[in-house]
């Protein structure tokens, strides 16, 4: 029942934008939805964890605890992001950056964007999962490319390009699953929740050469470095609330089908060959993200090369396998997914405020814009993993896993980037946000709507950072539910 | 007759190979994907399943007509020039043409475990064409040999899947389709965005933003 709210409520209100021409009116009117999703992504949660797994539509949807959650976390930023976009889009549309009409064709995009990835976490057919993340694609394309300047285009082909690209060798690698399905003589099917229980039965080598093109096919749009060219230009380049979507659940639903995927070849052949790539393709990006965020002048691709650092640490915490570091790591994705969009939310107001995205021409930020950049602060030292914020608790779980597996090099590594990165990001928040104000520019106030998402963001990072959601003897529960589906 | 359409499947990729303007192009993946609706045609009649039909139908309307009809609206109506800008020459494109061919031949035997040889060739063919898809998308500037390397990938796993698998299920198979036709709109339209605002669809110009 909530599932399918869930999938509606975003439909209807695609097709609502069609008929309500006043763009205010139905900023609000979009929120309140948002609002509804959410109530029923907590209560969806909530019944997973109680009832266990659940069918719908003749058992097209397949909701299990991986999906439930993911489904909670995007309806999270969903509404985050629907709250900031009121005050956001208004603005852009009294300064004359885009037309009311316009506008309307924004909030059109943006709720089809919402209901494909709801539909990602939601389909039990692992060929509609792969429909479901090209349509992400495609629909997101637009929203990259929504102010048609040169670069917002070039971001937006080279977004589209890259992905499809990516995305067809993860079609192959689907189809290679089923080739391993149908040689193994059992019936035609592409539903993960038939092919998971028999995964012990299917041909090992198929298998192993296919996850290989999974994992590079939807790594390529999480964003697992060396396949995330695409990802800076587009997260630089889209609407500041497109931003935070892209960055803070886009890129996990791709997350989302490698684990899918994942929890078949761990089924089938144990931990070790998925530890391996896992914890392999983190590194790499660890190290590429960290070199990039040194050398960074632009404001939105440091941000953006943050986010391939921290799908990286989310990667090594699915690797490293321990039930605490896979509680780690799934804590990790919606601690990354709130604060991320608090940033970008932030970084929206400042370059919309200052009209560059070049750090070393702005200053002052805290005074220019005393709440912003007092969040921007805050928020800067929560993304870096400062106490006592969540991202902390996140990245502190999945570091004493790995200590306590042995596996002390990938410790010593996550631990060396994330002080290189730490240190990097204090220099060049340091430089924006304090400093004296340029000359000719006044203090401006901020919406009251743009305010609302910053708190309610901010107070999911505090409540987080201080509480944990489980306790220890949850951990395995945890592991175990993933591992059943 | 599977063989022989299954020849005429690996000759058209040749034929993209060596193509140097965009109408050559376009042409020779018409012949590449009316072979493949003719060789689902055959399975089809073969195994008897009335959705394979269907397929069959879907794959001739839009990749043999519909698609390939867009395109050449595309050149016509931006006026782009038709060269595909090659980065490596024909004669090169070939000889890693072959190369590709005897590569996914040595794969997909390594792949395959049954000791059916027209699988092996199937499954060779088909990573063959992937292969060759993403080597045009990499080795031509202009943008539109960009959509078509991403639709010459996609027929590859067609292939692929409709041969080795035993097809996707049908539902999944009619959404792939209806994806691939709505991306190809979208990349078209961007193409003509590219050009107004850049006055050239050449992908190797488009470097403003770095590092």
């Amino acid at each position: 029942m909530q599932i399918f709210l869930i999938l509606v409520i975003p439909v209807l209100l695609s097709i609502s934008t069609l008929f309500i021409r006043r763009q205010r009116v139905f900023g609000v009117i979009n929120c309140t939805g948002y609002l509804a999703v959410l109530a029923c992504a907590v209560s969806l949660f909530k019944g997973v964890i109680s009832n266990g797994s659940a069918r719908a539509f003749l058992g097209f949807i397949y909701i299990d605890f991986l999906s439930a959650f993911f489904i909670f976390v995007i309806s999270v930023v969903a509404f985050a992001v629907a709250l900031y976009s009121i005050g956001y889009i208004r603005k852009d549309v009294a300064q004359g950056i885009i037309s009311g009409k316009k506008a309307g064709v924004y909030y059109l995009l943006f709720n089809l964007f919402c209901f494909s990835m709801f539909m990602v976490p939601a389909v039990d057919n692992l060929g509609m999962l792969w429909v479901a993340i090209e349509m992400t694609t495609l629909i997101s394309a637009f929203l990259v490319g929504f102010y048609n300047s040169k670069e917002s285009v070039e971001a937006a082909w080279k977004y589209i390009i890259i992905c499809s690209v990516g995305i067809i060798f993860a079609l192959l690698g689907t189809i290679l699953f089923s080739y391993a399905f149908s040689i193994s003589g059992l019936s035609k099917s592409l539903n993960w929740s038939d092919i998971a229980p028999v995964a012990h039965i299917l041909d090992k080598d198929v298998l192993k050469v296919a996850f290989v093109f999974i994992l590079v096919g939807y790594g390529t749009k999480a964003g697992l470095a060396p396949m995330h060219t695409w990802l800076p230009d587009a997260h630089s380049q889209a609407v500041a609330p497109i931003s935070a979507l892209l960055s803070g659940v886009l890129l996990k639903t791709a997350v989302y089908a490698i684990l899918r995927f994942g929890l078949i070849i761990i089924k089938s052949m144990g931990f070790a060959y998925f530890a391996h790539l896992m914890v392999l393709f983190g590194i790499i990006s660890l190290i590429i993200s960290s070199g990039f965020i040194l050398v960074q002048k632009d404001l939105k691709r440091l941000l953006a090369y943050s986010s391939i650092e921290h799908i990286g640490i989310i990667s090594i915490g699915f690797g490293l396998g321990a039930p605490l570091a896979i509680a780690g790591a799934l804590l990790h994705v919606f601690n990354h997914a709130v604060t991320k969009s608090l940033m970008f939310f932030g970084a929206g107001n400042i370059v919309s405020v200052y009209r560059k995205h070049n750090m070393n021409a702005i200053r002052g930020v805290i005074k220019a814009m005393p709440f912003t950049g007092i969040m921007v602060l805050l928020g800067m030292f929560a993304l870096t993993g400062f106490p006592p914020f969540s991202v902390f608790i996140s990245e502190i779980m999945i570091l004493i896993a790995a200590f306590a597996n042995g596996s002390y090099a990938i410790a010593a590594l996550l631990l060396f980037f994330l002080s290189v990165i730490f240190g990097a990001f204090v220099y060049h928040f340091g430089k924006m946000l304090f400093g004296n104000l340029p000359k000719g520019m006044a203090v401006s106030g901020e919406p009251l709507s743009g305010k609302m998402a910053f708190l309610f963001l901010f107070s999911l990072i505090c409540v987080l950072g201080i509480t944990l959601p489980f306790i220890k003897k949850d951990l395995l529960w945890i592991a175990q539910r993933l591992l059943q589906g | 007759m599977r063989e022989i359409i299954l020849f005429t499947v690996l000759a058209s990729t040749y034929l993209m190979v060596i193509a140097k303007r965009m109408p050559a192009l376009i042409r020779s993946f018409r012949y590449q994907s009316f072979c493949l609706s003719a060789l689902t045609l055959i399975i089809a009649l073969g195994r008897g399943q009335p959705d394979l039909y269907i397929v069959a139908g879907l794959l001739f309307v839009l990749k043999v007509w519909l698609i390939p009809y867009l395109l050449y609206r595309i050149i016509k109506r931006t006026k782009v020039n038709e060269d595909l800008g090659l980065f490596i020459n024909s004669q090169l494109s070939l000889l890693w043409a072959l190369g590709f061919t005897y590569l996914s031949w040595v794969f997909s035997a390594h792949l395959v475990i049954s000791e059916k040889t027209i699988l092996t060739s199937f499954l060779a063919i088909a990573f063959f064409i992937v292969l060759t898809g993403l080597f045009l998308m990499i080795s031509r500037m202009s943008a539109l040999a960009q959509i078509i390397g991403l639709l010459v990938m996609e027929n590859g796993l067609f292939l692929l899947a409709s041969t080795v698998s035993g097809g996707m299920p049908f539902f999944v198979e009619i959404a792939i389709f209806f994806d691939v036709f709505v991306s190809v709109l979208i990349m078209g339209l961007f193409v003509y965005r590219i050009n107004k605002l850049f006055t050239h669809i050449d992908v190797n110009k488009l470097s403003r933003l770095k590092g």
